[in-house]
């Protein structure tokens, strides 16, 4: 696993390789340079600072397992750690349920919302979906667009204001599908009156899962929003979009830390068929700059 | 004389301000390793602690990143009519929204104004940017989805000549700098319309990528003017200086909001400020 870790630190570990001797400065240096990568990559600060702090105590502390030499040792550490930063791995169930989708103006709530209704219709499942978006303009023919192109229902009321009573009347409307997916206008944390509206559209809904959507260049703002979001509706999924551009995606990461959740789908590209499964090993790689 | 052991500890704890604030991990390298060259050896004025010192040199620093700004309406007063801006970005940053905004903001100054529908390629593009036009009282011209962007965007600068119009707001599809075919499609719309502004649109609140994408961007089809959306998300403006340091190009306006009012004259002292703390 390890041989598919980035350059950036693929160069650091080569550094440590060539120590003869692994002593504080060797891993203060390797700490060093993991954290350059990881801000490069938008982690948040404070958690890089954590994740450092802890790789540098056990790299000290911890005696390395039989058979295996202090430099493995440190090596291995690392990648632990890098694991952990990654979050719960995030199953998803072949079988009904109700998905609330959240996220910033412009995260791509929409255009996955398309993308899982594929998805989840691909599998076999009867799909549904609720635009409860009332006031991006566009947005009702945005999704129904994308809904036709593979055609599964969409239902919207273009002129209606309250995103309540869309939803209401979308449930029942839908009540024979399956997978119900409700996208949602976009929000950020100092907006209370639409952090109560998702509060609200969580409740009547009893959505099985709320997906935060965050958009992979998202900088160290990522952590304060998921926050809101989190306290807000419990947030049990990450979605990163845009992974098509060169983003690293350490925002939506500090996201995952934030909410205790995992990453459910990748977004890369800009049609309906552009969302994959998330793979932790190459999102390490691609996060120190692979 | 100021030491570098001096200084050390103030410049650290800068250095986390910034990072913190979503300035580029670059960009805050190189102009605090710049900073501490320049402080290294200077006397330090009475009564200033050297904490105070690097402060203010950083202050200073920051505010010649960032430059001047843009005056959109005294560009317009001294050009020829129509003139034309051209707005490029990336996905979701908010393009769209900010013709709207300053198409607004342009016929409150008692200018007349024509947007070009040129993102032919999301679903709903139309009806967002015909909505927002309606709302703002302003003509659009646009063609059917799929339709080629250079097409429209001509249609409606040959629009703007005929009817005496002051400025045309060119849109454009979100793209990512990456996507080469894409990039020359946008090339090909800046040879067909030939815009007096490239206004290059992202987010306050993006991270690192801000500065490669902005440099791609500038590389590709050039930039004059930035604008930055979404300053309202509760962050402090890094990106303003992650984007003007890599490209050298000033801001325009701050979107700081999803009203047609929620765009402001972009002003270098106001992020320092919110960033360092103003009382210095
Ligand atoms: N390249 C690329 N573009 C994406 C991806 N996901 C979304 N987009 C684009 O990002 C832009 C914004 O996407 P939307 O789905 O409208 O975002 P949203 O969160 O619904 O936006 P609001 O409803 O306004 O909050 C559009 O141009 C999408 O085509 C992705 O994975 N890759
Ligand atoms: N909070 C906030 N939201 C904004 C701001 N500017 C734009 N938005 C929102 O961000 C979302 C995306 O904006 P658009 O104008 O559609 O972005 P775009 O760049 O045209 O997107 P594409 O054409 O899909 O690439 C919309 O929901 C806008 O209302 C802003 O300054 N603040
Ligand atoms: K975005
Ligand atoms: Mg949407
Ligand atoms: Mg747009």
């Amino acid at each position: 696993m390890l041989d598919r870790l980035g350059t950036g630190l693929k160069d650091a570990m080569k550094k440590l390789a060539g120590k003869t001797v692994i002593d504080r400065a060797a891993v203060e240096e390797l700490v060093k340079d993991l954290q350059r990568v990881l801000l490069q990559s938008d982690v948040n600060v404070k958690l890089v600072m954590g994740l450092s702090k802890s790789i540098k105590e056990r790299a000290l502390d911890e005696e390395p397992p039989k058979g295996m030499n202090v430099r493995e040792h440190v090596l291995r550490i690392v990648y632990q750690e890098l694991v952990k930063l990654m979050g719960k791995e995030c199953e998803v169930t072949l079988g009904p349920q109700t998905i609330l989708m959240a996220g910033l103006q412009g995260s791509g709530k929409t255009t996955t919302t398309g993308k899982l209704a594929r998805f989840f219709q691909k599998k076999g499942l009867r799909v549904g979906v609720i635009c409860a978006d009332v006031f991006r303009p566009g947005a009702y023919d945005q999704l129904k667009t994308l809904c036709n192109k593979v055609n599964v229902p969409c239902y919207g009321e273009p002129a209606e204001t309250d995103a309540v009573k869309i939803v209401k009347a979308g449930i029942k409307e839908l009540k024979n599908t399956e997978v119900l997916l409700i996208d949602t206008q976009g929000r950020h944390a100092l907006e209370d009156s639409l952090i109560d509206e998702i509060i609200e559209l969580n409740n009547i809904t009893k959505a099985t899962h709320r997906w935060l959507v965050i958009d992979a260049a998202l900088g160290q703002q990522a952590r304060e929003q998921a926050a809101r979001f989190h306290e807000a509706i419990s947030i049990d999924g990450v979605i990163i979009t845009k992974m098509d551009g060169t983003a690293k995606g350490g925002g939506a990461l500090s996201a995952v830390a934030e909410t205790g959740s995992g990453i459910v789908f990748i977004g890369s590209g800009e049609t309906i068929e552009d969302l994959e499964r998330f793979d932790p090993d190459r999102f390490i790689s691609r996060l120190l700059g692979m | 004389l100021l030491s570098e052991k001096d200084i050390q500890e103030p410049l650290d704890e800068l250095e986390m301000i910034l990072l913190e604030n979503d300035v580029a991990f670059d960009a805050v390298d190189t102009i605090i390793s710049h900073m501490k060259k320049s402080i290294v050896g200077q006397k330090r004025k009475l009564r200033t602690s050297s904490e105070d010192f690097v402060k203010i040199a950083l202050k200073e620093a920051l505010m010649e990143v960032l430059g001047e700004g843009f005056s959109l309406t005294e560009y317009i007063n001294l050009h020829e009519k129509p003139v034309k801006i051209l707005f490029t970005g990336v996905n979701g940053a908010g393009k769209t929204t900010t013709i709207a905004k300053v198409a607004h903001y342009l016929k409150n100054n008692g200018y007349s104004v024509v947007i070009g529908s040129g993102d032919t390629f999301r679903a709903g593009a139309n009806e967002q940017m015909k909505t927002h036009a309606e709302r703002v009282g302003v003509k659009v011209i646009n063609h059917q989805e799929g339709a080629d962007p250079s097409a429209v965007l001509f249609d409606a600068v040959s629009y703007a000549k005929a009817h005496n119009i002051d400025v045309v707001l060119a849109d454009t599809a979100g793209r990512f700098h990456n996507r080469a075919n894409l990039m020359n499609q946008l090339e090909k719309i800046r040879r067909v319309m030939k815009p007096d502004i490239v206004a290059y649109v992202d987010e306050a609140v993006a991270g690192n990528d801000a500065v490669i994408r902005a440099e791609e961007f500038n590389n590709a089809v050039g930039t004059d003017t930035v604008v930055l959306t979404k300053a309202d998300m509760d962050t402090k403006g890094g990106a303003a200086i992650s984007i003007t340091h890599t490209i050298k190009k000033p801001i325009m306006f701050l979107g700081v909001g999803q009203g047609y009012d929620d765009v402001i004259p972009f002003e270098p002292e106001k992020i320092v400020n919110e960033l360092l703390g103003a009382d210095i």
